[in-house]
């Protein structure tokens, strides 16, 4: 089965693009989808050690997306990356077996940060 | 007297006076002084129409009551008057017709005899003055008392002359002969050898005279005797003129004792009571009247009818006072709850806009964040390229990169354009406005929601239509809350639409419809009302449409809904084209 390392779900394609090119000039190798259904559709074939997730996705909410994600792999760590994300949302998604909540715009060394501490 | 005015004033009711023009006049519905007008007269109406109507019956019947009362009286009095003048006659008629069949032509010319009987009917009558007998021919054939007339002739005089015809007769009142008033009395007798005599006898009239002053009661009570021709027979305290004359009209004949309302010579009303009196063996020329002064007996009455004044008056006064007491404290009351409604939703107008403005920045924060973040990630991205890769500097792929930024600004340049055409309607002024346009700014900011939830929305705004002379930032509110409203009843995969067409040459039809939950036919006719809500406590204010009725009509327009339940709803706008600049918005 083939592995990649990340797996990037956001609506706006060139955010989620570009995002992907900052993540493999790390060394990382990335996954882009677009909507929930297509990225649930990936995480059953394979296997990611992190989702970076948006909340808002236009055919469903991110949290149903980060419940589906957590049933299917519950070795892969989601990270919630919204423009919007309220202290509610927060909570929930924590609660829901989110391993980070980070508010947009993003800082890419504290992106690092929370991937680099996990695997030390 | 200023003194007295502000006393006045102070009594007013105080919504007269008052004039808030911080409160628009569509919050008050009512025009209290025609309520206040309206109550007075119909409470005044109520209370006192049934007094004064009491009133004028009561006044009425004592009339009646006065007039039945007073004729009653006199008739009564008439009648006993009349009856004991009968007895006074008919006795001694009656004594002269005994003497004269009992004793006969021969002894009654003897002067002893005669001296006897006159002696005998002054013991048993009194009031007798003298006797006489006078034969066929009128002349004096005997006397008995104080004035020596033998030999007189009476042929001519009308006594006499009244006795040949019947059998006995009553004189008017006169002095005669010997210059004393009196009455003579005469009864006519038969002889067998067909020649008559008549035996008379002079009363004095100071025993009558006594006897009907023995008949009066109360000080405007006259009581005398006329002849039939109206020339006194008896003194009058009122009622005598010259050549003792009746000053009053004398009544027609009757046989009976009669009464009747009249007016004395001085106009004031009076009561006679008046008989013509005939005794069973003579008839007599003798008129009695009895008069009173209608305003005498009406006194008890007159005292009645004041007392009833002014019970009217002063009931009139309390009842006054007391309407308008109650009603000035109820129309105040109405127009302080409706003041205090009216400062609620003015308050609650201003808060709904801080809401909208609160509402509004996040909306934008939110809408800017996205292209933020895009344009933190292209220009990190950039960084990184600059930093990690050398052999990049030149790269086409950059040029494209930094494209993305550019474009991404702009974005945000768009979005806070739209912010800035918002905050533009805090200033209160009247200025065409492109409906399509405001229809479009305001759908712009659903449309991410709009997106999410599959809502379809339709906008139909000919770009014919003409720019309508208005407020901005109020109609842009009636839009938001039209369109936020028909957003929140409508499920996912709902559709929205927004038309405008023009209707007549003044107005502008504005067509928001949705397919959402709709309204139930209950809930209909209350949903522009304050603080109405089908939604659960504490999610909404119930403020919405009310605030938006509010907006529409402070824009000099209308709104009116449609809804059915389960199929959706349509609010439709209609708006003036123009309006004078300066109106109170």
């Amino acid at each position: 089965m083939k592995r990649y390392d990340i797996l990037i779900v956001d609506d706006e394609q060139r955010y989620a693009n570009m995002l992907a090119n900052r993540l493999t000039l790390r060394g990382l190798t990335c996954q882009v989808r677009y909507d929930g259904r297509t990225a649930i559709d990936i995480v059953e074939k394979v296997f990611f050690a992190w989702v970076i997730l948006d909340l808002r996705l236009p055919d469903c909410y991110g949290v149903e997306v980060l419940s589906r994600i957590k049933a299917i792999r519950p070795d892969t760590r989601v990270i919630i990356l919204t423009g919007h994300g309220t202290e509610q949302d927060r909570r929930q998604c924590l609660a829901l077996g989110a391993h980070a909540f980070v508010n947009k715009p993003l800082d890419i060394k504290r992106m690092i940060a929370i991937m680099g501490q996990d695997k030390a | 007297m200023d003194k007295f005015k502000a006393n006045l004033k102070s009594l007013y009711p105080h919504f007269h006076r008052q004039s808030d023009e911080h409160l628009n006049p569509y919050y008050t519905f009512q025009d209290y002084r025609q309520i206040w007008g309206v109550g007075i007269f119909f409470l005044m109406a109520t209370a006192l129409l049934p007094l004064i109507a009491m009133t004028l019956i009561c006044y009425q019947l004592v009339d009646q009551s006065i007039d039945t009362e007073s004729l009653l009286r006199a008739e009564r009095l008439a009648s006993n008057t009349r009856r004991a003048v009968s007895f006074f006659l008919e006795e001694r008629l009656a004594a002269l017709t005994f003497t004269v069949n009992e004793m006969g032509y021969e002894r009654l010319t003897d002067p002893s005899r005669l001296e006897e009987v006159l002696r005998n009917l002054k013991l048993g009558f009194g009031g007798l003055t003298d006797l006489s007998v006078i034969d066929d021919s009128g002349t004096q054939v005997a006397y008995a008392g104080p004035f020596n007339l033998e030999g007189k002739d009476y042929s001519r005089q009308a006594w006499f002359m009244e006795c040949q015809r019947h059998d006995a007769c009553v004189s008017e009142i006169f002095s005669g002969y010997r210059d004393v008033p009196h009455i003579v009395v005469a009864v006519k007798s038969m002889q067998p050898e067909g020649r008559f005599f008549v035996l008379r006898a002079t009363l004095e009239t100071e025993r009558l005279i006594q006897t009907l002053s023995s008949y009066k009661t109360g000080e405007h009570t006259d009581i005398f005797l006329t002849n039939r021709e109206g020339v006194m027979q008896t003194p009058s305290r009122f009622y005598e003129g010259d050549l003792n004359r009746l000053t009053i009209p004398l009544p027609a004949y009757s046989d009976r004792t009669e009464a009747l309302i009249s007016s004395d010579p001085q106009g004031q009303p009076i009561v006679i009571g008046y008989a013509f009196i005939d005794t069973k063996i003579a008839p007599t020329s003798f008129v009695l009247m009895v008069v009173k002064k209608k305003a005498g007996m009406m006194k008890v009455w007159l005292d009645l009818r004041s007392n009833i004044n002014w019970l009217l008056i002063v009931s009139a006064v309390v009842i006054a006072l007391v309407v308008f007491l109650t009603s000035s404290f109820m129309v105040n009351k109405m127009f302080d709850a409706d003041r205090e409604k009216a400062r609620t939703m003015v308050a609650a107008e201003q808060n709904s806009q801080l809401a909208s403005i609160g509402q509004l920045a996040a909306g934008v924060a939110h809408e800017i964040n996205n292209p933020l973040a895009l344009i933190n990630e292209t220009a990190g991205y950039i960084k990184d390229l600059f930093i990690l890769k050398e052999q990049y500097r030149g790269d086409a792929e950059l040029i494209e990169h930094i494209d993305s930024i550019i474009e991404t600004v702009e974005r945000c340049g768009t979005i806070t354009r739209q912010l800035l055409g918002f905050s533009r309607r805090f200033d209160v002024q009247i200025q065409p406005i492109n409906l399509g346009k405001m229809v479009s700014d305001v759908i712009n900011f659903h449309k991410k929601e709009a997106e999410y939830r599959a809502i379809a929305i339709h906008v139909d705004i000919p770009a014919t239509l003409p720019l309508i002379e208005t407020d901005r930032g109020k109609l842009q509110q009636i839009i938001l809350n039209l369109v936020n409203n028909a957003f929140q009843a409508t499920d996912n995969g709902g559709w929205l639409d927004v038309r405008a067409d023009v209707e007549g040459a003044e107005h502008v039809r504005l067509t928001i419809r949705d397919n959402g939950c709709g309204i139930s036919e209950e809930h209909l006719n209350k949903i522009f009302e304050p603080f109405f809500t089908t939604k659960k406590e504490g999610q909404g204010t119930g403020l919405g449409l009310s605030i938006t009725y509010g907006l529409v009509k402070k824009l000099h327009g209308d709104i009116a809904v449609q809804s059915k339940q389960g199929e959706g709803t349509t609010f439709v706008v209609t708006l003036p084209i123009h309006t004078e600049k300066g109106f109170d918005a």
